[in-house]
């Protein structure tokens, strides 16, 4: 389960102090899909970073499976976050020079897993995201969504507890679209808890609960069956 | 793990063939540079250490301080009177062994049929007590102990004896005397200071000129007893001119030089060894050192401008799990990869340019793959390089925040881009620093081979005398030599007029101090000495065959008339090598050595019998047809010695050799080091043109013309490099006023090689920008705007 309390985040420069996030509660359990909606600046995709362990709040306590990760070093959060939490991003963020294979094994590579094991694995679940096919290919021979089921074999290879989406179907057409939020709903089944940020009440219809965000603050919270 | 990040480095490096290969090409030349130059440094510092137990085997000189004005500087005689060495030999137990050698003439070797010229020594007995040479045949102490035997190297043997044994077998020494060969040494090798190809016994060519303490003129080494220091060896011989050396040179004290630094340091100031050699052993260090900081510093500069387009990798591979060591450890992977081929690339270019390199700095070094040595030191370079170029990067790298470059937030910060141009400036700087001293040292050149030096080195050709079976045959063909239509004059000389050697303390004239050491070079000539040599007489006359009273007459030059206090020297009486005579004539001063010396008292006897070479003024226009004249003439007379002639600039020429060597050495290594600093900046012109293209986009847009786009770009370059010429102008402007007070005569540092280094500089660094800014203030504005 992960809990954030009152979480705040100042960004400041010399001349202007902007308030992201203003007393932020929520609480994400175990096996849970929330999609977290909300105009453009209010400050959906600093929540997720905080809760994906990338930044810290300014202010407030996160607790992380049972850990207090509010005041953790960029260290600390980087064990931490490594092998628990898989992230899919808008732009999909796949390394160019390395390969479809070599970009889902990376994960893998920064656990130590071994070779044979991470083999296995990262077939497995590139054949579950059915590019297998193109396993040798580099990003840009790749439609978009075929990057972003690549960026999602990714996020799971490592069986994370925890999957962050940010717009993940924002730069795909709405067939690729489509199969990228079954692949999200059937990860959801099988028990891993998403979040994901979205602009699109579509895409949020495949989560349990939705949480509006304005101005920083959730503003309310809508729950589907 | 390293297979991914190799994986990486090699897909990026191949991705990005412009920036790659600008990083391994510089870095090639960088590492070449240092490469060929650290092998010279190596060869440099290897001089005389092969001789088993180096450090105790030593060589004499002699401090002579003013009895009358002990605050005067101590002056120090690099050769030494024949006694010293019987002196030492007898008196000192802290030495093991002395050696005494001659200058070292070449003399022609004759076996048979076959002629050469070997270059050789007359030695006393105990050559091999001090320089110990692996035998090959025979035992070489009994054999230099015996006047009628000859000690050659393995090469002369293999030359004159290739089919079977040299051993017992005769060759004859300068058409003149027959020795057997009793002895074959190992060649000495290339790196040390005594160079020779046989040995003969020193009491064979003694005579009695040589056993006076007046005349220095011969090398004395000393190998010490073990546990014996230089200091306590010193001590003992301080006595020595006291007891032995007779009342005008009591003053007189050997003090010893380790072998070991006679290559490197051997000037001598104020009684001390001052340095030398060694100090351009250490400028090339520095430039080397230089070079490849300059190469290092491209590396570091297009990597962090470059980290926009890494910084998506950073990011992914921080998100997915890597540790901010782990990334650093890539970017370091990566730029030793890049350091491998680069150093790889470099071993291929040293191959290349090692022939030219030997040719230009007269050495023989050769890039051995077999020397453990050598690898060691090449993967020494690459580690350094790797690191020292790969480690702003990969802490810069590591450091960036995921968030900010995934969300498309990111931005090159100010701290990098300070970081990059106080590298450009440091960059630049160097460079400025080596054009300011390839323009020093080529003016100073320039100066010394312009100079006037007194007397006419062109036209002279010279060539040694020797072969003539006596005086009569040798009259008879110098007769005919002046008679050529094609020479002018002619004379000869015992050395050559512009590297004047042996000194002498024997002259005496009315009123000198007794006390006192008056060192004054001497030299035998034979008639016309002057005419020939266009020097000019203040007073007097030259020495004339005419004149039969002039063999015991003297020439002195005008130092030499100061030096005894003398207004109207001629027709006083002196005393000197020939006896009681009267001096007939004043030469005005000459530079008779290299510009780095001051001008000496100079004394000339008139005894052709004593005198080395034949030196000739050739008409002007006619040397050509002298050549021939003279060559169909020394056949006749001389048909067992080839012709073999010198004109006196070439040996003027080489009295500069060292020189000669830096200011070849520092053009190339110069020019390398503004190539790769160019390159270094293309690179980065072409980052920021790439990264500008949406601001030049809109200014265009907004009207502006290509000219003020090119000035916007090119502005911050160039500010750069004028911050660079700030800085390196007083340390060049250091450097080089040191370097140049080496000489006794020399050319000032005028401002305009600091303009026209700084304009060089601008003007190179503005042709290498300036394509790029083109480049870029040529493009569609609608093409750098659509993309956004």
């Amino acid at each position: 389960m992960i809990q954030t309390v009152n979480l705040q985040k100042l960004f400041s420069t010399e001349e202007v102090e902007t308030t992201a996030l203003n007393g932020i509660n929520m609480e994400v359990r175990d096996g849970e899909f929330v999609a977290i909606m909300g105009p453009s600046g209010c400050g959906k995709s600093t929540l997720l970073n905080i809760l994906g362990l990338l930044d810290n709040p300014s202010e407030g306590e996160y607790n992380f499976y049972g850990t207090a990760v509010a005041r953790m070093t960029e260290r600390q959060r980087a064990q931490l976050r490594k092998g628990s939490i898989g992230f899919v991003f808008q732009s999909f963020n796949l390394i160019d020079e390395l390969t479809v294979y070599e970009n889902v094994e990376l994960p893998l590579l920064y656990l130590k897993t071994p070779a044979d094991e991470r083999k296995k694995r990262v077939e497995e679940t590139l054949e579950r995201m059915s590019i297998m096919h193109r396993r040798n290919h580099f990003p840009q021979q790749l439609s978009g969504g075929q990057q972003q089921r690549t960026a999602i074999a990714r996020a799971v290879v490592a069986k994370p507890k925890l999957i962050l989406a940010d717009e993940p179907t924002g730069n795909l057409d709405s067939k690729n679209g489509e199969e990228v939020m079954k692949l999200l709903g059937e990860l959801n089944d099988e028990g891993t808890t998403i979040i994901m940020v979205t602009h699109s009440p579509y895409d949020a219809g495949f989560a349990h609960r939705i949480v509006n965000l304005f101005d920083g603050k959730v503003v309310t919270e809508n729950f589907h069956v | 793990m390293i297979r991914n990040y190799l994986k990486i480095a090699v897909r990026s490096l191949l991705k990005h063939k412009l920036y790659s290969s600008i990083n391994v090409f510089g870095l090639a030349l960088g590492m070449a540079c240092s490469l060929l130059i650290g092998l010279w440094v190596r060869d440099e510092l290897s001089y005389d250490r092969f001789w088993p137990d180096a450090e105790r085997i030593c060589y004499v000189r002699v401090n002579f301080t003013n009895p009358n004005d002990p605050s005067a500087d101590i002056g120090t005689n690099f050769v030494t009177p024949g006694p010293l060495q019987e002196a030492i030999a007898k008196d000192i137990p802290e030495v093991a062994a002395t050696l005494k050698l001659d200058y070292g003439p070449e003399y022609l070797i004759k076996v048979g049929d076959k002629t050469a010229k070997e270059q050789g020594h007359f030695a006393t007995d105990d050559f091999f007590g001090v320089f110990n040479l692996p035998v090959i045949a025979g035992n070489p102490a009994a054999a230099l102990k015996q006047p009628n035997q000859i000690v050659i190297t393995r090469k002369v043997a293999e030359k004159f004896f290739p089919n079977g044994e040299a051993l017992g077998q005769k060759l004859q020494l300068n058409n003149d005397k027959y020795y057997v060969v009793g002895a074959v040494v190992e060649d000495v090798p290339h790196n040390s200071t005594l160079q020779f190809g046989w040995l003969v016994n020193w009491n064979v060519q003694a005579q009695d000129w040589m056993k006076t303490w007046g005349n220095s003129s011969f090398r004395t080494y000393v190998r010490l007893k073990p546990n014996t220091t230089l200091a306590q060896a010193e001590a003992a011989m301080s006595s020595i001119y006291p007891r032995h050396a007779g009342k005008n040179f009591e003053t007189g004290r050997p003090t010893l030089q380790s072998i070991t630094d006679l290559h490197l340091y051997s000037e001598y100031k104020n009684g001390k060894s001052v340095g030398g050699r060694i100090e351009y052993v250490r400028v090339f260090g520095l430039v080397a050192l230089f070079i490849l900081l300059i190469a290092c510093v491209n590396f570091m500069n297009l990597a962090t401008a470059r980290s926009a387009t890494r910084a998506k990798e950073v990011g992914v591979r921080k998100v997915v799990g890597a540790l901010r060591s782990s990334l650093a450890g890539q970017f370091l992977s990566e730029s030793m990869l890049t350091s491998l081929l680069a150093i790889t690339l470099s071993l291929g270019l040293v191959w290349l340019a090692l022939p030219s390199f030997n040719a230009v700095s007269g050495t023989t070094l050769t890039l051995d793959l077999t020397d453990p040595i050598l690898w060691l030191i090449v993967l020494g370079l690459a580690i350094i390089t790797g690191v020292l170029s790969g480690s702003y990067p990969a802490f810069f790298l590591s450091s960036l925040q995921p968030i900010k470059i995934l969300k498309g937030r990111f931005q090159v910060g100010a701290g990098p881009a300070l970081f990059r141009r106080v590298l450009v400036v440091f960059q630049f700087s160097l460079s400025v620093f080596l054009i300011v001293g390839m323009l020093a040292v080529g003016k100073q050149m320039d100066y010394l081979r312009s100079k006037h030096l007194g007397l006419d080195r062109e036209n002279v050709l010279y060539w040694p005398i020797e072969g003539f079976s006596d005086t009569k045959q040798y009259e008879a063909f110098q007769r005919e030599v002046v008679r050529l239509p094609s020479v002018g004059s002619a004379t000869t000389a015992g050395s050559l007029p512009i590297d004047v050697r042996g000194s002498s303390g024997d002259l005496r004239w009315p009123g000198k101090d007794p006390r006192q050491d008056h060192q004054v070079f001497a030299m035998f000539v034979g008639s016309d000495f002057a005419r020939t040599m266009n020097i000019k007489m203040v007073d007097g006359r030259d020495f004339q065959t005419s004149s039969p009273a002039d063999s015991s007459n003297y020439v002195i030059n005008e130092a030499t008339a100061r030096m005894m206090n003398m207004n109207n020297p001629v027709g006083k009486e002196v005393q000197f090598w020939m006896g009681k005579g009267r001096i007939v004539g004043v030469m005005k001063d000459f530079h008779m050595q290299s510009l780095h010396e001051t001008i000496k008292p100079l004394i000339l006897c008139f005894n052709y019998l004593n005198t080395s070479y034949l030196l000739v003024k050739t008409r002007p226009g006619q040397t050509q047809q002298a050549i021939a004249d003279l060559e169909k003439l020394s056949k006749a007379y001389n048909p067992n010695y080839p012709f073999n002639f010198h004109f006196l600039d070439e040996e003027y020429e080489k009295l500069y050799r060292a020189e000669q060597q830096v200011d070849t050495l520092i053009n190339y290594f110069g020019v390398l080091a503004i190539l790769i600093s160019c390159l270094g900046l293309f690179g980065l012109a072409a980052f920021t043109a790439e990264q500008r293209n949406k601001e030049i986009g809109v200014r265009k847009v907004l009207g502006a013309s290509v000219g003020s786009i090119v000035t916007l770009l090119s502005k911050d370059f160039l500010k750069l490099v004028l911050i660079a010429l700030v800085l390196a102008a007083p340390l060049a402007w250091w450097t080089l006023t040191k370097w140049l007070d080496s000489f006794a005569y020399k050319t000032d540092l005028s401002w305009w090689i600091f303009g026209m280094a700084g304009g060089l500089a601008l003007l190179i660094a503005f042709l290498t920008v300036s394509y790029q800014s083109i480049k870029a203030a040529l493009t569609n504005p609608v093409t750098s705007l659509r993309s956004e």
